[in-house]
Parts: C-alpha cells; structure tokens; sequence
C-alpha cells in the first residue's frame, strides 16, 4: 500500500512556516514582454501576466496554425501532501503514472503550445475565477505575438475542467475547441460533497474524533492545518487496514461492536456509497486467490488503495474551497444513505458487504447517527462555485480514465448529460421555428479502459501493491503517450472543423491506440450527487 | 517541467507519429458515416450474445445452458433459419465474476455487435450489466434468474423478459404446498442473504410461512458455501428443525446436505427452491467431493422441489421428445448428457426463434421488445405455464408444479395428476393453474401468429 502522504504530513508544520515566509515576501507583478530564444526548430518565449505569474510559449519552426493552450489542475498553496509549485508545472500534458508528457510529439506534429502558472498572489487553490481571466490574458499575448495562429485549442486537466467550461461560455472567440482531461464537472460540489461524504462514514464505522469537511473552513495556514488533522486520521486507518486487509471485525459504532461484520466491509461500503472506483492501480476487481477468496474482497482492496488519494487531495481541493465558502459547507441532514448503494453494487459485491443483513445493519446504523448540519449561507456558496450553463457550442473532447481515483469517471458523463441537455433544448426550439443553422451536438467522452484484468500476488499469496500499475484506465491524469496524442490530435482537427469526431471515427482509431474505448456510448458509474 | 522537446533528433517512432497524425486526420473525414441500421442484424445472420459461468465454481450444471441453446440454433438454421437469417450465438464464459460479466458483455456489445443478449445466467453477474444492457436499449431476453427484481418494474428494465418463474413465485407456491403438508412439523430455512434469498424468504412469508431469526432461519453470505454450512445446520439441528426449505444454488444445496451429514442431522424433508435442486449440478458438486453417483442420488431422493416445466426423465412428453433428438443430433459440446439444464437451453432457444419469428423479418431491437411484451401468448414453450410478460411485468413463467426426486434423480409429481399452481410476485393468491400448453410442431419449430 502507497501510502507515503502520511510522511509528508509529518513533515507539513514545518513546510507551512517556510510557505507563510513566502507568501508575504511574493512582489507585486506586471505584464512584461516575453523573452524569447530558439534552439533545435522551437522558438520558447517566456513572460510574466500583470499578476505576476510566469507563462510560457514554445513556437515550432513548423508551426501550422493551431496553438495549444494548458491549463493546469490543482495544487494546494500550502504544502504537506504534495509539492506547492514554484512556476510552471508542465507545458503540455504529462502522465503522473509514468511522469512523460508529449511535448516533442505536438512540437513535432507542428502545434504551438502555451502554459502557464496558475498561482494568484502567491495563492493556488480553489483560485479558478482569477485563472479564467489570467487564461484568457496569456491567449491575448500569444495572439499579439503569433498572428499567424489561426485556430486556438484551450485544454487542460482535473481543476481546469472547472476553469475552462466557465471560460468558453465568457470568452467564446477564445477557442476553436475544448479538451477536458480527467477533468472535473461543474459543479465541484457534486465530486466534493462525496469526498466529504468518506469523512463521515469512516467516522461512524471506524474513527469517532474524525470531523473531516465539518472541520474545514478556516482560512489560511490554521485551516490548511485543520484539515490536515482530519486527514491524518483517516491516514492513520488506511496503514491499520494496509497491515491487516480490514479483517477484524467492527469496533464501531457500538450497535454494531461483536456483530462479526468485518471492518473491511465497512470499508467497502463507504467506497460503494461515495463512489471510489472498484479498480485501482493493482487491483482489478476480478482476480482471487486464497487470500483474495472472492472478487469483492479484490474490489475492497482496491477502495483501500484508491482511497488516500482521493482523500488526500480531497482534503486539500474541499479546504481550499471552503475557503471561499466559509465553515459549514458540508451538511448531510438529507443525505439517504441507503440510496447512493446502487441495487447492482449492493448484488455485485454482496458477499464483500458481508451479505444483506450486514448491509441493512451497517446503513441502518448510518441512518441512525448524528448528522452534520451546515451553514445555510456557505452550502449556497459550496453549491454556486464555478456554475456554468454548458451553453457553448465549440467542440468539447473529454479524456477520462475508466477508473480514475480522483475524479471520478463520472465526472465525463455527468459533463456530457449537462451539454447534452442544453443541446436537446435548443434541438427543441430549432425544430419549432426552423430559424438559424441546425444545433448539432458536439460533445464527445473518450475513456481509457483497464485490461481485463492485472492483479498479481506476491509469494505470500498478498496483492503485490508495490509491482508495475496496470498498463491503462487507473489513476489521475494518468494515460499513455498514444492516449494522450490522440487526443489533442482530436482536439486540432476538431478546431479546424467546427465538430468532434464521428463515433465511426473513435470506433476506428480505438483499434489504433491500445485500451482507447471506442464505444462512444460507454457510461461509466454516475456521481452520487447532483446540485444542479 | 517533463522531456523539453527538441526537434533535432527526431526518432523513427516520432516520424511514425506525425505520418499517423497525417493519416488520422484525413481517416477524421475519410471514415463515411454508417446509415442507421440494427446491430447484429444483415440480410443472411442474427447475432445473440450470452454470458454465463462455463468455468469455475458455479458452472457444474449451467454450463450446459449454452451448448444446448446453440444446438436448438443450429437446428433451426438447418430448416433455414428465420426469415432467411441464421442464428449465431455468441457466448462468454464470466466464470460467475461480476467484473467478467462487465467486461463481456462489453465485448458482446462493441466487439461482436449482438442484435440481443439472451438466457444469461446469473443473478448476481446479471445484476452488474442489467442497467447499462437496459440504457443501451439492447433487448434483454429470457434471462436464467429468477430474481424477481429483474422482471417486476418494466420502467425500471424495459428490455429484460424472465426466463425462469421468479424465486417470488416459487417461493408462494411452495409455501401453499409447506403449509398444507408440514403444518405439524417444525419447518426451518437456510438461505443466502442477498436478492434470492430474500425473494425465497418474502415468498414464503406471504404464503404464511414464517420463521425466527437465528432459530428456525440460518443465513449464510452467498459464495461462503464452499467452506460448508456446518454452523447452520448445527442451528437448524438445535432448534429441532425436520423440515429444511433451501433458499440458495445447487453449491449450497450440496453443502447442506454434506454439512447436515457430517454432524448426523438428518431432517425428515428437504426443500429446495428449483435452481438449487437441479439434480446433475447438485451431483456434479458433491462429485467433485468424492460421493459417488449412487450415493447422491440417495441424498437428493425425497427432496421436494417444483419446476415450470416437464421433468427431463418425462420421456412421454412431446417436447422432451423433441428436444432429447435434437439435442442428440446437433449439440456439440463437451457434455451433452439430457438432463434439466439441456432441457432449459433447448427451451430458451425455442422461445428466442418464436420472438424472433413473431418480430418479422424487419428485424429492429423495439421491435422485438415490443413483441415480447405485447404478445406473450403467442410464444409458446415446452413449459406448462403460460408467460407472464405485459404492461406490467417481464416475469416468465406464473405457473409451477411440485415434485419429489425419486432414486433416479427424477422429479415427479406429488399430486396424480399433476397440479400446476399459479400467482404473482406480489401479494396475490395461489390458485390451480388450467393451462393447456400448444402442441409442438412436428419440426419442432415455433409457429406464430
């Protein structure tokens, strides 16, 4: 079991004072002129917005009039699970499972590319409303730069799915088209509240001092500590049941204290309810063995090992936004448990639920405990960040990982439902007037999908969690070169057509570029939550 | 910042790259776009996919299913088809794992381009893809589950039709029976908790009989089995059951019986919901523990059971007649043995050619779905209870009789002459069933309409 964040949180109180240092000595910016130099057939010009922040160009002497332009996804402003960035992160898209990006492809293929670094004063976080305009600055000085690009393609990955939807409904001229990977859907809240969700349950089964999202709110270093102490706890259940594959039975709560049911059942639930994917890194849902006796029990393993990243920048996404929200922006007073366990999930993994006495057992006692109630003020404010009508008509591809244990698939289909009913509204207002061009649809989801399956066993007959990560589909912002190619490749001829491509065409090039589903009407699992 | 980019030394691979960006892009246009057609469907052949266990734990008995269905095809693509299209079935094997059943029917779908799906097994595979089959608006045909969740709430799965009565059904027909004929004994249950089970046990309850937790109702997870039920039976023993209901598969079943054994339990009468009492799958599992034929056979006689259709052993009866010489004649697989799973494959495949036969020759997934729901007395069967298909539900069969396995593992009638009783899944009551099922053709094709 990865689960090094906790060495990191160990570490954060001190990294924190350095990151305070920082913040206050970061100088006011202004806009300068890019400097720029070429070596091996790539002009790279490098600048700073008015805010200060750097962005970066690179031109390619084959350049053939379609730029690029990538917007990062999140990053805490404060360190202690993952480094904060000190200026840009990656100039095109990189995988975090092997750490390649493919710069010299879309070079090579002829394409521009800009980046930039998505801090505001010093500041990351939840600052999307900020980095809408600053993207919007770094288009207006490449355009001023290279009049010869002709087409813009804006794209980006996990938060920027929460940046550039709202952007292309404020700055439609602003790109041609739209690319979306393993992106999250506005409204965050709906992804968020299922991460604070995970806080909840473990603190009924598992832990009782976990306060989790009810803890969040406060600002600055104070708050980022806060939630750092809810998540060490739950860091600190994940090593438990890292050692022990949650084998003994429930200690809490204490209706449920000698019932037999083991504490991993109570752990796949909370997977199953808040929609932690049932594959992972190693483990594919399918596989047993004697220890692994059955395919839920491989399936709960994976939720355990799924579970500390999801959490853990959870934590750090749901804090930085409670930031603008303010304390008390998660609430569960109306949340029916026993509705997020979907009818084919509670049959599917039966026997990892310990079967339906225990299932009934474990969301009775749910029902039954005390609830979090929230602020009315800040829930408003939780369930408004980074609205958007889905109104735009440029052509949107999405990328998401079948099993991404992040942001969830669902993220994808819950973006495409929204573009969809937008579409089918104005379909509607077309076919009664016959006025103007013809809506067409032009939303397209592409998934990376798992093998079949990959789990291996170590000597000891334990899931080998330390081994090679399945080849496809598992982890964030995580695909293959060819994936990942492929799909700005969609994304610049999209840009010069005015459409997505046909599901013909992704049926046809999925046979090209190993584990690309080509089925166009592949739904992965729904988000359990949608504010509208 | 990742691998800075430099143009100066482009590989082979990068070359390679940019010519497929080339011809991706032109394939972007090039690649026409398909007219709408139904998949699965060319002017010569109809594509059916189907998934069950063919290897694992679970898949002594059903893996049978599949190679008689296809014999029943075959034979009909032997009298040419139906409207001029052969049959293929194509089938995977999901070993009874819920992420197999994913990934197959997936395979099925996109790779293989099924028209339907038909005679799945499986309640808790089935349950995993029954909602992305339903959204895709693939018919869902004949399923071999009697999980009575499927079938009940056709706006919740409008392209799923039952090919088993439900658990529910069964379940209320037994319990008349239980009631009737135990009511001096101390009668018990094991069942699985989860939605058999649970349908057994709702049954049964609404027939009156009832039971206490812990006492008179021992429970396991389903997929424990395999470890036995001797804690059960213990249970069962210590609160002085004789009569034990089975609400579980054919490997609980045979767990029971082994687990009941090994501690000297031995109840006055077993009851086992059908699916549990197939009688090759109960003595291919207590096979693979070393009982000899002999002495399964033993074990299962006096089991009482019910079943919706003619008992295989019935040799006098017209489509098992049928069935027996066709399955004789053109099934292939590696176990061909008659017996109630060949008997069930034949049937589901005589009931898909009727569906198919009555959709017409303009073949469309609506189309047959609305076949199947508008015209469920027109499908005839081997089985001696109409189908239930409406409005209002996708159940199979509403009608069960009730048999006792004899020494040679045959199911026979309790009552001379059969009776066949009928209800629903919901609270109505059980009543004889008069039903005279139509004859089969001298083919032994469906006709319809």
């Amino acid at each position: 079991m990865k689960l090094s964040i906790s060495k990191s949180i160990a570490t954060a109180a001190a990294a924190v004072l350095v990151a305070s240092i920082a913040l206050v000595s970061v100088p006011a910016a202004s806009a300068a002129a890019p400097t720029c130099t070429t070596a091996a057939g790539v002009e790279t010009c490098k600048g700073t917005l008015a805010n200060g922040a750097t962005y970066e160009f690179r031109m390619p002497a084959n350049f053939k009039g379609t730029m690029f332009f990538w917007e990062h996804g999140f990053k805490s402003t404060y360190p202690g699970v993952s480094k904060v960035p000190t200026g840009i992160e990656e100039i095109t898209p990189a995988s975090a499972n092997t750490g390649s990006d493919i710069t010299k492809q879309m070079l090579l293929a002829g394409y521009g590319l800009a980046a930039y670094d998505g801090t505001v004063k010093g500041l990351r976080g939840w600052n999307n409303t900020f980095r809408i305009e600053m993207l919007k600055e770094v288009i207006d000085t490449a355009m001023a730069k290279y009049p010869k690009i002709q087409k813009k393609v804006v794209y980006g990955s996990s938060q920027a799915g929460a940046i550039i939807t709202p952007f292309v409904e404020k700055y439609p001229t602003y790109a041609d088209s739209v690319g979306i990977m393993a992106g999250i859907t506005p409204s965050p809240a709906d992804a968020l509240q299922s991460a604070c969700d995970i806080f909840y349950i473990l603190s009924v089964f598992a832990d009782p001092t976990i306060k989790g999202c009810a803890a969040f709110g406060v600002k600055g270093v104070p708050g980022h500590m806060a939630s750092l102490g809810e998540l060490q706890k739950v860091v600190a259940l994940l090593t438990a049941w890292s050692k022990n594959l949650g084998a003994p039975g429930l200690e809490f709560p204490a209706a449920l204290k000698g019932s037999g049911i083991p504490q991993r059942s109570a752990l796949l639930l909370t997977g199953l309810l808040t929609g932690i994917p049932t594959k992972s890194a190693h483990m594919d849902g399918i596989t047993t063995n004697a220890v692994i006796a059955e395919h839920s029990i491989n399936a709960t393993v994976a939720i355990l090992e799924n579970l500390g990243e999801a959490l853990a920048t959870g934590t750090l996404a749901a804090q930085s936004a409670s930031e603008i929200t303010g304390p008390g922006f998660y609430d569960n007073t109306k949340t029916n448990w026993a509705s997020l366990l979907d009818d084919g999930d509670a049959g599917r993994y039966n026997l990892g639920l310990s079967g339906d006495e225990a299932i009934a057992g474990m969301l009775g006692v749910l029902s039954m405990a005390p609830r979090v109630t929230g602020d009315a003020a800040a829930i408003a404010k939780f369930k408004a960040l980074d609205k958007s009508t889905f109104a735009s008509t440029k052509p949107t591809i999405l990328i998401s990982n079948e099993a991404d244990r992040l942001v969830f698939a669902g993220n994808s289909s819950r973006y495409v439902d929204k573009k969809r009913a937008v579409y089918e509204a104005e379909l509607a207002k077309w076919e009664a007037s016959k006025k103007g061009p013809k809506p067409i649809w032009n939303t397209l989801a592409l998934y990376a999908m798992t093998p079949e399956t990959y789990t291996k066993f170590t000597a000891a007959g334990l899931p080998d969690l330390a081994g090679p990560v399945a080849a496809s589909g598992v982890g964030h912002q995580s695909f293959t070169t060819k994936q990942m190619k492929t799909w700005v490749d969609m994304l610049a001829v999209a840009a010069k057509s005015g459409k997505v491509p046909t599901a013909k065409y992704v049926e046809y090039i999925a046979t090209k570029v190993p584990y690309l589903n080509g089925d166009t009407d592949y739904r992965p699992a729904d988000l359990k939550y949608n504010f509208g | 910042m990742r691998n800075r980019a430099s143009l100066s030394k482009p590989s082979r691979g990068l070359v390679a790259s940019v010519a497929a960006v080339l011809a991706g892009a032109m394939a972007f246009t090039a690649v026409p776009a398909q007219g709408a057609s139904t998949p699965g469907v060319s002017d010569t052949e109809i594509v059916l996919g189907m998934q069950l266990p063919q290897t694992g734990p679970a898949s002594p008995g059903y893996n049978k299913v599949d190679d008689a269905m296809r014999a029943y095809f075959d034979y009909v693509n032997s009298k040419g088809g139906v409207h001029g299209r052969s049959i293929k079935l194509v089938v995977k094997d999901d070993a009874y794992k819920a992420g197999l059943t994913v990934s197959t029917a997936s395979a099925l779908i996109n790779k293989d381009k099924v028209f339907a799906m038909v005679g799945s097994v499986g309640t808790q595979t089935h349950i995993s893809v029954i909602k992305d089959i339903n959204r895709r608006g693939i018919p869902d045909l004949f399923v071999n589950s009697g999980y009575s969740g499927f079938y009940t709430d056709p706006k919740k799965y409008p392209t799923t039709f039952g090919g088993l009565g439900t658990y529910t059904v069964e379940a209320k027909i037994l319990g008349k029976y239980i009631k009737e004929t135990f009511s001096k004994n101390t009668v018990g249950i094991v069942y699985q908790t989860d939605d058999f089970g649970r349908n057994t046990v709702e049954g049964l309850a609404t027939a009156g009989v009832t039971f206490t937790p812990k006492k008179t109702a021992a429970t396991f997870i389903a997929g424990t089995q395999a470890g036995g039920l001797d804690a059960q039976m213990q249970q069962l023993k210590d609160n002085n059951v004789d009569v034990v209901i089975v609400g579980a598969v054919a490997s609980a079943f045979a767990a029971a019986v082994s687990s009941a054994n090994k501690i000297g339990y031995k109840p006055t009468k077993w009851i086992v919901i059908s699916v549990g009492a197939d009688a090759t799958t109960f003595q291919t599992i207590l096979g693979a523990r070393g009982i000899a034929p002999a002495v399964s056979a033993a074990l299962l006689a006096g089991t009482i059971s019910a079943s919706h259709a003619p008992a295989p052993g019935e040799a006098d009866d017209e489509f098992v007649k049928a069935f027996k010489k066709i399955n004789d004649d053109f099934n292939k697989g590696p176990d061909k043995r008659w017996d109630n799973n060949v008997l069930q494959g034949m049937n589901i495949g005589y009931l898909m050619t009727s569906a198919l036969l009555g959709a017409g020759k303009d073949l469309t997934r609506p189309g047959i779905i609305s076949y199947v729901k508008n015209n469920a007395a027109k499908l005839s069967s081997a089985a001696l209870s109409p189908l239930g298909y409406g409005a209002k539900t996708h159940e199979a069969y509403t009608g069960f009789w009730i048999g006792q396995y004899d020494a040679t593992t045959t199911l026979k009638p309790v009552d001379s002459p059969r009776k066949v009783w009928t209800t629903d899944s919901a609270k109505g009551p059980v009543t004889e069933l008069k039903y005279t099922r139509p004859a089969i053709a001298a083919d032994a094709l469906p006709k319809v309409g």
